[in-house]
């Protein structure tokens, strides 16, 4: 169980990385780099513990994906930057790439099958299910990044109307 | 009615018009390229009714106390992603309201964010090229399938940015991006270079994959922005399409 925990934690860092890269992919203001490290890693962590103790994976990236949402508002008071700019690249990591190439690669051998067989039967039923596997993680991960931020614009609106009164 | 009057408020059209533009094309929601517009034309003293389309603005605005107004339409440029850009906007649209801006002081502010530079081109590649190696480790690559992608994304998006250099359409830069890093990591699977190889022809080509405007659309799609969610969201899907192109020409040309 130790080692499966030190496995998880060094992913983190790898979660980080990866969120840092789309960082400076998208231009951001140097302020905001170290955050986006952090929150990357937080939410990717809370990913693979909620996955580790046997949840779903796809409420484990809305999870995940929730709470960096709800990070990014707060880091956007705090450093004075639009909330995307802290959500967006730190949730592209939990992005589920390796469902959606396995996908990608079953509709390939799909196309080339005859649709009779054995094989074009087994084909189908895994290339679905990794296509909706893809569909619902990314679904979950918009709405779980886009929830806390619309909520809170409405008290950002609220904070105007009480300043010009 | 006289023309000094019209100019101001043509100023401030101009000024609104820049800021909305710019928000758009950098990767701003459509709910806050309305918010921010609205909050600078409020703190002026003129009210604002906006069209927001992703490739174009239109907009109306009204003195708060008088009978005048302007109306204008423009073109928005494509869209490339610079957070940057919107953050800087975003700050100034507070200090508008705090430090009581000027519409020459908010036009001087405009040109200094747009004329603010990347970061170095030799940084983005590298760091994006990790963040390549990252997606590898994380769906379980050992240390040399994370070379391979190190150096596939590398490459990919040193092609792309050339691509899109030379003016070819972005969803083209896209497909050749995909088709160069996938022809990098698709010849360790054809070598049986690692263990796991096929991991690093599954995360090579994900530097290019469209969060942006997936995110942005669901945002959009939430909000009531209905139109604009489609738009973004069929964006979004062309890109998709595009890596799987450019990824499959790599491996039907290696017959994996």
């Amino acid at each position: 169980m130790q080692i499966e925990i030190f496995t998880i934690l060094e992913k983190g860092i790898w979660f980080g990385f990866a969120a840092l890269g789309f960082g400076v992919l998208f231009n951001v203001p140097q302020r905001t780099l170290l955050i986006i490290w952090l929150m990357g890693a937080a939410g990717g962590l809370t990913k693979l513990l909620l996955m580790a103790l046997g949840t779903d994976i796809v409420i484990s990236t809305f999870m995940g994906a929730t709470l960096v949402g709800v990070l990014s508002v707060s880091a956007a008071h705090n450093k004075h930057a639009p909330p995307l700019v802290f959500s967006i690249p730190s949730v592209i990591p939990m992005v589920p790439g390796a469902f959606a190439y396995r996908m990608m690669l079953g509709l390939i051998k799909l196309s080339g099958a005859t649709f009779t067989s054995e094989f074009y039967s087994q084909t189908l039923s895994e290339t679905v299910s990794n296509g909706l596997k893809t569909l619902f993680i990314l679904m979950a991960l918009a709405v779980g990044v886009a929830v806390p931020m619309l909520v809170s614009r409405k008290e950002t609106i609220k904070k105007i109307r009480q300043k010009q009164e | 009615m006289n023309g000094e009057h019209i100019k101001k408020i043509k100023g401030v059209e101009e000024m609104l018009l820049d800021v909305g533009t710019l928000l758009m094309s950098n990767g701003a929601s459509t709910g806050r390229v309305r918010t921010t517009v609205n909050r600078i034309a409020g703190a002026l003293g003129y009210e604002v009714e906006l069209l927001i389309t992703s490739r174009s603005l239109m907009l109306t605005v009204t003195e708060e106390n008088g009978s005048d107004y302007t109306s204008s339409v423009r073109r928005t440029p494509p869209h490339a992603v610079n957070f940057r850009i919107v953050s800087g906007i975003s700050r100034m649209s507070w200090r508008v309201i705090e430090d009581n801006l000027s519409v020459e002081q908010i036009n001087i502010e405009i040109t200094r964010l747009t004329s603010l530079p990347h970061y170095p081109r030799l940084l983005v590649l590298s760091l994006v090229a990790l963040s390549g190696a990252s997606f590898c480790r994380l769906f379980g690559g050992g240390w040399l399938e994370m070379l391979v992608t190190f150096m596939a994304t590398f490459v990919g998006l040193f092609i792309r940015q050339e691509a899109i250099k030379h003016r070819f359409n972005p969803y083209m830069a896209i497909v050749f991006a995909s088709f160069a890093a996938s022809l990098i990591s698709g010849l360790s699977v054809k070598m049986g270079i690692g263990s796991t190889s096929d991991h690093a022809l599954a995360t090579s080509v994900l530097f290019l994959i469209p969060g942006v405007p997936l995110i942005n659309s669901l945002t959009d799609l939430i909000d009531g922005n209905t139109l604009n969610g489609i738009v973004r969201g069929v964006n979004g899907f062309i890109i998709a399409f595009a890596i799987a192109l450019g990824l499959m020409f790599a491996m039907q040309l290696y017959g994996i």
